[in-house]
């Protein structure tokens, strides 16, 4: 039998363009933010994990200062992707528990928007976990901070690679069985030039290295960083369609 | 003249190797009210679902116009919010002005208390909560998956008031095993099949 499909909208009354929808993306993630506080599940077991991790990593490198800090960037990022693949799946996990998915896909206008909010909201809780990183990198392992601001720029670039592809895939996973195991897989693989490029500038500022010399890694990083942005927000109604 | 709320034509869906509806044709204009009857897993919750944009079809096609609200059954929220934020932030996550004074009074019509947790809600007032959003939100279409299930006697004179109320500006849509709809319905839509 010769079966076509097809859908198509004559209008939405409550459609807006895509820059009307500012509000709403900064509300989106306002809301999970004040979820995710209220719930705690998620940010708990993250830093919980966080703070296991480094002990085991300082006890298993250390106790020479110098082994420590030689290890402090690559310790820093490694925990941080690891830590963040628990955290990935929270953009989606709210919904998913409460059963609200379906009422967020219902608004009004193009769902461009569900994803920048959920990125922000995703990157702010990779941001407040990353800070509280560096903090405890800096005591076991010797991270110097002098160059802060550089440190922190770093983990901003790095945090919002990683933010933009695992909101991507959590949206992708969202209904699907397996999905906390299902998100790792597919995660690492995308991240890993952001981890990569990060290390290296992490490293660099670590040295001592003049911020000229790391700027080569800023910029990859920024590509990588436009690249996926772009690319997971055009492609994510297509992942939320199924 | 106006295009239908929704038009459907050769409407099929499948899941796996099954097929739940086939080769539907219907439209439904504001006002009216489409009362879909049937046993369990004749598709009346997928017909919904198609209505909303939830579920692309299989087969046939299907024209959207003007913007669809869904009460599921049983409805969804965020359990760690009150009533009164959840349903601040479904007008806002639609781009809706909020005015707090209009949602508590929204809540207040239908019983519910503003502050208190929607965990700690019954089936029946998440019920009266999913019908207030959807009479804050005030969509062009109405789809309502059993509307009456956890309702009390009071909770469904509310929704019969609400529903005449709707149908002054909205078309609306009802999957339901209560053949008491049956007598307020513009059509009645009844599905073969499923498990009956």
């Amino acid at each position: 039998m010769n079966r076509t499909s097809q859908v198509s909208v004559t209008s939405r009354s409550g459609a807006q363009p895509a820059l009307f929808g500012l509000p709403r993306v900064f509300w989106l993630a306002w809301r999970d933010l004040t979820l995710e506080f209220r719930g705690r599940a998620g940010l708990l077991a993250a830093v919980f994990f966080l703070a296991t991790m480094l002990l085991i990593l300082g006890l298993a490198l250390g106790p020479l200062r110098s082994d420590l800090e030689k290890a402090a960037p690559g310790v820093l990022w490694v925990s941080l992707a690891f830590a963040g693949s628990l955290l990935a799946g929270r953009a989606f996990g709210l919904e998913v528990e409460d059963g609200t998915l379906d009422d967020l896909l219902l608004t009004p206008g193009s769902k461009e928007w569900i994803y920048f909010g959920k990125f922000l909201f995703q990157l702010m809780l990779l941001l407040l976990v990353a800070l509280a990183l560096l903090v405890m990198t800096a005591g076991l392992f010797y991270l110097p901070l002098k160059a802060w601001p550089a440190l922190l720029f770093t983990v901003f670039l790095g945090t919002i690679g990683y933010a933009a592809i695992s909101t991507f895939y959590a949206g992708l996973l969202a209904r699907l069985r397996g999905r906390e195991v299902l998100l790792p897989l597919l995660l690492f693989p995308l991240v890993v030039p952001v981890v990569l490029a990060a290390v290296r500038a992490t490293a660099g500022l670590a040295q001592g290295l003049p911020v000229a010399e790391v700027a080569d890694w800023w910029r990859l990083l920024l590509v990588f960083d436009a690249v996926y942005v772009t690319v997971c927000s055009l492609l994510f109604p297509l992942a939320l369609e199924g | 003249m106006t295009p239908p709320l929704v038009k459907t034509e050769g409407l099929g869906k499948r899941f796996g190797q099954d097929w739940v509806l086939q080769n539907l044709n219907l439209s439904l204009e504001r006002g009216e009210l489409l009362v879909l009857l049937g046993p369990n897993g004749a598709g009346k919750t997928t017909l919904l679902k198609l209505f909303s944009g939830l579920l692309r079809p299989t087969a046939g096609t299907i024209t959207h116009s003007g913007t669809p609200g869904f009460v599921a059954n049983p409805p969804a929220f965020h359990r760690h919010f009150s009533g009164l934020e959840n349903l601040a932030y479904a007008l806002r996550l639609a781009g809706r002005p909020v005015d707090l004074a209009q949602v508590s009074d929204a809540l207040s019509q239908m019983g519910l208390p503003p502050a208190k947790a929607v965990m700690n809600y019954s089936s029946g007032m998440k019920k009266r909560l999913a019908l207030a959003r959807l009479s804050l939100l005030r969509p062009d279409l109405w789809l309502l998956d059993e509307p009456e299930a956890a309702l009390d006697t009071e909770g469904r004179k509310l929704l019969e008031g609400m529903l005449s109320e709707a149908r002054k500006f909205a078309g609306v849509v009802v999957a339901t095993h209560e053949r008491s709809w049956v007598g307020q319905a513009s059509r009645v839509l009844t599905l073969g099949g499923g498990a009956g």
